[in-house]
């Protein structure tokens, strides 16, 4: 039999035709051979070991344990463990828990990182009775994050323009640079002096040598040429 | 001693010590042969016929085992079972699996199918596995006497020495070849989920076939690789209309080492060549395809070249640095240099078991041959061809949604004048 839609030739056991997709009807085929394949058989794919995943939560616990142990032993009371285990908690989140999914996206896990960084700020906040430095904290962590996000996400959906994307990031970081040491001159009140400068220079050459890069196709190749591996 | 330790074991040869380290979470490198008999299978009769057969064959009736420094085959201790088909062909063989038997013996109505890890044997050594399995199935369900003729031999007699070498170490050059290639285009798609994989059969009349390729002073290998050639060129030329964009052509074509070389090794001993063409040049007509694709043949399958290909893998396998580094060092660099290299320098591979003979006696029982080669660890078609009786099966796997190449393919052969009827496993 024929498809009717692209022609071709066809078993008499197909019930679509496997070059257009196109169903097959053809009422004077009576012929009841059987399918080359058994249909709705399809084995269960095991996607990820959970002994693995096991075992880096036994790596997390072992430190903690520990800990809490050397802590309380100390002073049978617990006075720093709450920091250690904040930053394990961060630690496990940032590294380990993508581990669980099938395919992590590191477009929800990225701003995930920061918000457990946000929590871990707050409750050392907590802790040292409001002592601590948060109108520093905050504002870089929240640079830091939209940075990554934003490469992050851009370079996971668009399929070109990865030199942009990094040059960007290069320029933004530089330019970011400069507004910690702005932050840390008010937190801190130590005078403006300027260091930021010399990375911010850095990064933005830096920025701009990709952007040159990628509008230049001939000097991409010839980097291309000296610097591949 | 064990009962364990008393069974044999045996070194990987050269080309199968990349297999176990190249694999993925849900990739592996395996390969189908099956035939399809004239009456339902028997299971019990071919477990019965699969104890006999893995005695006689035991490099590739094996398992997968990992030693300090190297992995290494060990022969399985009992027969596997029989397993029941799935809806696809070449399910994912896990490292657990492998651990216990890295091949498998798969039933489905009146077909005899076996999967093979790469490391156990190539394609000519599974053929001669799945002849002698069918020689003692058809034996014992028939009550005939199958002569030893066609690749059939004695299962009652101990395994040969020359059956069990690693023959790559044997023709090994002096010199070696330069690996240095250019990278070939890369098809892409929507990708299958749950793994599921598209089997798509072209079956062609053998004579139809041979008359063409004879018209183009050609081999039926050479023809067949031409027409996959000028449907991946339209293929690539559908999807990439600026000319200067497009990438190069390439085929990855097997070659049997043991028509070159006087071996009767059952290990894979095959090499390649690779045909390419680079479509930026201009338009291509099949005939100047087959041109390209029969020097390239000519120049690269000789014992000269072959042995100077080899010497460079022989030669790694020597280096001591290499030797002496542990087992999980070594697979992160062989896999390293697996991704980064092995499979960029073809767009597919078409490889073609050739025409497949049975003894008069057994031929009668047997209504037809597959061979299916698994997909590419990072792209998404390969493609298996074997002759049997009056027809070719190409049997085309594909991991994504869209039969594109294999559309182009239909099209090529069409206006060559061969028609082909199709088959599939479509869901």
């Amino acid at each position: 039999m024929y498809c009717i839609n692209c022609g071709a030739k066809l078993e008499s056991t197909e019930k679509i035709c496997p070059l257009c997709d196109t169903k097959v009807h053809c009422p004077d085929v009576t012929e009841t051979k059987e399918p080359l394949y058994p249909a709705g058989r399809i084995p269960k794919l095991k996607h990820r070991s959970n002994t693995f995943n096991g075992a880096v939560i036994i790596m997390f616990l072992i430190p903690v344990a520990v800990s809490f142990l050397a802590d309380f032993h100390y002073d049978r009371n617990l006075s720093w463990f709450g920091y250690v285990l904040g930053a394990l908690i961060l630690g496990y989140i940032t590294f380990a828990l993508p581990l669980w999914f099938e395919k992590p996206n590191p477009v929800i896990f990225t701003p995930c990182a920061f918000a457990g960084v946000t929590v871990y700020l707050c409750y050392i906040n907590f802790i040292t009775s409001g002592d601590w430095f948060l109108t520093f904290a905050f504002p870089v962590t929240g640079g830091f994050c939209v940075i990554s996000t934003a490469v992050v996400t851009l370079m996971r959906y668009l399929k070109k323009g990865k030199l942009y994307i990094w040059g960007g990031a290069f320029a933004l970081t530089g330019a970011f640079v400069a507004l910690i040491e702005f932050l840390i001159s008010i937190t801190f009140r130590i005078s403006f002096t300027g260091w930021s400068l010399y990375p911010f220079a850095v990064l933005v050459l830096l920025g701009g040598l990709l952007f040159y890069l990628a509008i230049n196709k001939s000097a991409r190749e010839i980097m291309e040429r000296k610097l591949f591996f | 001693m064990s009962k364990t330790e008393k069974l044999r074991w045996a070194k990987l040869d050269n080309a199968a010590k990349i297999y176990p380290a190249a694999r993925r979470k849900n990739w592996s490198n395996v390969f189908r042969q099956s035939a399809t008999l004239t009456d339902a299978v028997d299971k019990e009769v071919l477990s019965s016929a699969l104890a006999v057969v893995v005695k006689r064959f035991p490099t590739i009736a094996s398992r997968l085992r990992k030693g300090a420094f190297w992995y290494y085959l060990q022969e399985v201790e009992s027969p596997p079972g029989i397993i029941d088909e799935y809806s696809y062909p070449l399910t994912f063989m896990s490292r657990k699996e492998m651990r216990k038997c890295a091949f498998r013996v798969i039933v489905y109505k009146n077909r005899i199918a076996v999967e093979f890890f790469h490391s156990l044997t190539d394609g000519t050594g599974a053929l001669v596995f799945l002849k002698n399995l069918l020689a003692e199935y058809l034996e014992q369900k028939y009550n005939i006497s199958v002569p030893l003729e066609n690749g059939i031999v004695d299962r009652r007699q101990k395994p040969v020495d020359e059956e069990t070498e690693d023959s790559f170490l044997k023709v090994a050059g002096e010199v070696s070849q330069s690996r240095k290639d250019s990278n070939a285009w890369r098809m892409s798609g929507e990708g299958e989920a749950q793994g599921f994989l598209n089997l798509t059969c072209f079956k062609l009349p053998v004579k139809d076939v041979i008359d063409k390729a004879h018209q183009y002073n050609t081999t039926l290998t050479v023809f067949l690789s031409a027409v996959m050639m000028k449907a991946l060129l339209n293929l690539q030329k559908e999807k990439t209309p600026s000319l200067k964009k497009q990438k190069r052509i390439k085929l990855l074509i097997p070659v049997n080492l043991r028509n070159l070389y006087p071996s009767k090794t059952l290990r894979n001993f095959a090499m390649f060549t690779i045909p390419e063409i680079d479509p930026r040049l201009g338009e291509y007509t099949l005939e100047e395809i087959i041109n390209v694709i029969y020097h390239k043949m000519g120049a690269e399958i000789t014992q000269k070249h072959m042995s100077s290909v080899i010497a460079a893998n022989v030669n790694d396998e020597k280096n001591l640095f290499l030797r002496v580094a542990p087992l999980p060092l070594k697979n992160l660099v062989m896999k390293t240099v697996f991704n980064s290299v092995g499979e960029k320098k073809s767009c597919l591979t078409l490889s073609n078991l050739g025409l497949v003979k049975f003894p008069e006696i057994m031929k009668k029982y047997i209504t037809r041959m597959d061979f299916i080669l698994g997909v590419q660890a990072a792209a998404p078609y390969n493609c298996g061809v074997v002759s049997f009786d009056d027809t070719v099966y190409v049997n085309f796997i594909r991991n994504i949604c869209q039969p594109e190449l294999e559309r182009h393919f239909y099209y090529v052969l069409k206006e060559t004048g061969i028609e082909a009827t199709l088959e599939s496993n479509r869901k």
